[in-house]
């Protein structure tokens, strides 16, 4: 058995796998490291865990933040209007948009041995991180999200600082990485595509071919895909369960593992690109990492609708009131669905659990269900083991909060 | 000869190193060092290499704690062996610092200096060549300042003063109600000042982050979240979205200030009633 | 006669003012009536305030500081809130017998003719040395645990009020006990309504 330290992946796991004539025939993944957020808020006010929570992991932050939000507006059953919605989208898929963009070059091109223009790619993460703290007043660590609202008041003025930002990210994003179009593909697609096929990775990674999805927004609807029928998913029926010699629980819907992210989402939206490719190579790595890449197109678009019809005279606040009770809720974040449950007891959280994306995509298999992870890893060339485990963008500090 | 760089992770969000990226000018900053490690940007080494690598400069990112494994290495073994031959040691973030939010889990978890407040084993060893650069995360422009600088002037935590002799109430666009005492009367609003009811640390935070702007356009204060104290050894405090007060009074003094001092003008001025400080800020008249 | 500075003359003329004001009524005295009163004439007085509404501003000023002046006293000493309630009321009560005409200045003519004070005495700008260390007195008594958070405002009404009402009876000659028969049980309801109960 060989173990792999996997690093740079928002911290560190270990892959344990076993090879037989050069293919995998049994894997493990463990993190080490545990961090004790969720002990953290208990006794705390709930508003503190708008603070608190963002520190789960600094590059999705924000999708924490808007989690906790989520969850507490839940518990006082409060909806808050379009503009609300609207800005907590916008910070929100600015940073989907600069994690895919530093994944798919700091990660993906640099593991593949492939070169990129670092100084397009950066000014690109710049941008739309600015583009955010127009709103959020920072990235990453903002707690400008709260429940009732958002704490900014944007006049006309950011609405057209944010608008040239996200026009610029497109531009250079297209220059970058050219046009979605599978028979066309171009610029650093192609490279990707050329480098992949070279390799011969194209059909590696392949999993278990289902999806889940549990946040909705104006980008995705809470669904999940088994068997290619596409039904809603009810956060009652997730588990977690403890796994050995590892600070992260796994987790299963219905007792089966689930693949959670950008691939699940495109395939949920039921996006043609991401379709034409998963009917030639399934969920192998190519689908799902050009699925992410594709993701930020869309993301920016959105960002970019948003800001056209949002309308900055509704208020940005509404005072609220969190009752006493217990509640869970879901958030799409770069990586997938993030779960947030809360108790709260006279006016303290009692008891806070995290339920994060990684953990889906990377649970090892329980009570002969194949999982995620290892379904991808079994069979694969040994020296794909670490593309295919990045392909799923690791993130181990959310994983092991 | 380019000076070397190691930036290693202890206990930690990775917050500080994607705050880095941000740095407008990062690839001129990655030129002018040889990035042996860092998590998120191009470097030479993986994590095994740095057995027997040595550094001019050593970033430390998140709080050390014993017996953390870093890879194969232990953590606060491989700090000390690269600490002891590094000519700077950077302590970014306030996790690195004091042990920050991971202390509130761990009191074992420490910054390299300190722990919390208190002075750590390592103070005697490290302080001389370390420069603490707390916040949660730090900012980019203040983590290169700790990069480039020479012979900085610091404070009792480490600080440099260029950074941190200010406190994040100055600059804010919320002085004038500070001023006058006219507060923020809910959240949501460009009007208002957040100290006497939102919980605001800014007069009493050392930081420039209404100097040095976030993203360079914005902090939170400017989009009316208050401060929450990230770059001070008590962060984070108890209910952060309120003001403590004892019979109206804010609990905590802006930085310096006593108390009869403070209620005297403040008595004073929320006598006058300015009606442009009371309206929204773009209301038709 | 000994030279005097003018900072004491200034001071003369403040007591005479007081001592005329809550004899005859604030508006039956003029400026020429303290005049005749301190031997001066009415132009030399002039001098020293320009009006009979700045004179009346000083004044107000004049009885804050001397009243926060001791209350700071009481505020620097290391006592508890119980103790510190005590001393104020006795202050309070001993000022009230000793110089009537402060307290009443206060009651009857700076809180009853807010008009008289509006241009540069507004809200707290002339009570400010006062009300700042009953302020410190409250903060400090939360702070340590032994008084009730509240608003400020219902705490400082209760405490004033209260000692406003009973000078008030003294002065219409309604208490028929001495004002300071009463400080003990007064200071004790007082402190009884701020205290924290757990
Ligand atoms: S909001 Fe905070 S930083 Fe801004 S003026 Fe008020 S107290 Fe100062
Ligand atoms: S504004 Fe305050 S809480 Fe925010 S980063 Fe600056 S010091 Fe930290």
């Amino acid at each position: 058995m060989k173990i792999e330290l996997i690093e740079k992946i928002e911290g560190e796991a270990f892959l344990d796998v076993s090879c037989r004539q050069g293919k995998v025939r049994d894997a493990y993944v463990r993190f080490p490291h545990y961090r004790g957020i969720e002990k953290i808020l208990v006794g705390r006010d709930p508003l503190d865990a708008l603070v608190i929570n963002p520190r789960v992991c600094g590059i999705c932050g924000h999708a924490h933040l808007q989690a906790t939000v989520r969850t507490l507006e839940k518990l006082a059953g409060f909806e808050p209007n379009e503009k609300v919605k609207k800005i907590r989208e916008i910070t929100r898929f600015c940073e989907m948009v600069q994690n895919h963009i530093k994944w798919f070059y700091l990660v993906v091109f640099d593991r593949l041995g492939l070169t990129y223009d670092f100084r397009t790619v950066h000014v690109m993460i710049q941008k739309i991180n600015m583009l955010a703290a127009i709103f959020s007043g920072q990235w990453p660590h903002s707690s400008y999200a709260l429940p009732g609202g958002v704490t900014c008041d944007p006049s006309q003025l950011e609405i057209l600082q944010a608008k040239r930002l996200v026009q610029s990210v497109r531009e250079h994003f297209v220059l970058l990485v050219g046009a979605f179009d599978i028979k066309n593909l171009s610029k650093d697609l192609k490279r990707l595509y050329d480098r992949l096929e070279e390799r011969d990775l194209l059909y590696t990674g392949k999993s278990l071919d289902r999806f889940i999805t549990f946040g909705s927004d104006s980008y995705v609807q809470s669904s999940k895909i088994l068997h290619g029928k596409v039904r809603p998913a009810k956060l009652h029926n997730i588990r977690e369960f403890g796994q050995e010699k590892s600070h992260a629980k796994g987790v299963t819907y219905k007792g089966k593992f689930y693949e959670t992210g950008p691939l699940a989402r495109t395939m949920l939206r039921g996006d043609l690109f991401v379709k034409q490719l998963h009917r030639r190579y399934k969920d192998s790595i190519t689908t799902r990492i050009f699925a992410r890449i594709y993701e930020v197109g869309t993301l920016l678009k959105k960002i970019d609708e948003h800001l056209r019809t949002i309308d900055i005279s509704e208020p940005s606040y509404t005072p609220l009131e969190i009752p006493d009770g217990e509640t869970m809720s879901a958030i799409e974040a770069a990586r997938g669905s993030l779960i947030h449950k809360v108790c709260i007891e006279k006016g303290k959280i009692a008891e806070y659990v995290i339920i994060t994306p990684t953990q889906w995509n990377l649970s090892n298999a329980k009570n002969g269900e194949s999982s995620i992870i290892k379904k991808a890893l079994i069979g694969a060339q040994c020296e794909a083991t670490d593309i295919i485990f990045r392909s799923f963008d690791i993130c181990s500090v959310c994983t092991t909060h | 000869m380019r000076p070397k760089v190691i930036w290693l992770q202890g206990v930690t969000c990775n917050g500080n190193s994607h705050s880095f990226v941000n740095l407008p000018d990062i690839e001129d900053c990655l030129r002018r060092y040889d990035w042996l490690y860092h998590p998120v940007l191009p470097s030479s080494c993986t994590l095994d290499e740095l057995s027997d690598k040595e550094c001019d400069i050593l970033v430390l990112e998140g709080g050390l704690k014993p017996g953390w494994r870093k890879g194969e290495f232990d953590l606060e073994k491989l700090f000390l062996r690269l600490a002891k031959r590094a000519k700077k040691v950077v302590a970014v973030g306030s996790c690195a610092v004091y042990g920050g939010v991971f202390r509130e889990y761990d009191e074992n978890i420490t910054g390299v200096l300190f722990s919390g407040a208190q002075k750590t084993k390592h103070y005697k060893s490290l302080a001389q060549k370390t420069v603490n650069i707390p916040g949660c995360p730090a900012h980019p422009e203040w983590i290169a300042f700790a990069l480039d600088a020479e012979r900085v002037k610091l404070d009792t935590y480490n600080r440099p003063k260029e950074l941190y002799a200010y406190t994040v109430h100055s600059g804010c666009m919320r002085n004038e109600y500070f001023e006058w005492k006219v507060d923020a009367e809910q959240f949501g609003t460009k009007e208002g000042c957040l100290y006497y009811r939102q919980g605001c640390q800014g007069p009493f935070t050392h930081g420039s982050c209404n100097k040095i702007l976030w993203n360079e356009t914005a902090s939170k204060t400017r989009v009316g979240t208050p401060c929450f104290g990230c770059t001070e050894p008590d962060f984070p405090k108890r209910d952060l979205f309120a003001t403590k007060t004892y019979m109206g009074i804010p609990a905590t003094m802006p930085l310096g200030v006593p108390k009869r001092a403070y209620l005297t003008i403040t008595g004073i001025a929320k006598s006058f009633h300015i009606p442009r400080l009371h309206k929204r800020l773009f209301d038709e008249d | 006669m000994a030279r005097i500075s003018k900072e004491e003359r200034k001071r003369q003329i403040m007591d005479t003012a007081l001592r005329l004001f809550s004899k005859e009524g604030f508006f039956e005295v003029t400026i020429a009536d303290i005049a005749k009163e301190m031997k001066m004439s009415a132009g030399n007085i002039y001098n020293y305030f320009s009006s009979k509404d700045a004179l009346a501003k000083e004044l107000i000023l004049y009885i804050s500081k001397y009243l926060g002046n001791q209350i700071r006293q009481i505020n620097m000493q290391p006592l508890s809130a119980k103790e510190k309630i005590k001393q104020i009321v006795e202050l309070y009560f001993k000022t009230a017998k000793e110089r009537p005409e402060l307290i009443e200045y206060f009651l009857r003519i700076y809180l009853s003719n807010r008009e008289v004070f509006k241009d540069g005495c507004e809200g707290m700008i002339c009570v400010s040395p006062f009300v700042t260390e009953i302020m410190i007195f409250f903060e400090e008594g939360v702070r340590s645990g032994e008084l009730r958070d509240q608003d400020f405002f219902s705490a400082f009404g209760l405490f004033m009020g209260y000692l406003g009402g009973m000078v008030f009876l003294m002065g219409e000659g309604m208490l028929p006990n001495d004002i300071e028969f009463y400080t003990d049980e007064i200071a004790e309801n007082i402190y009884r309504a701020l205290k924290n109960e757990t």
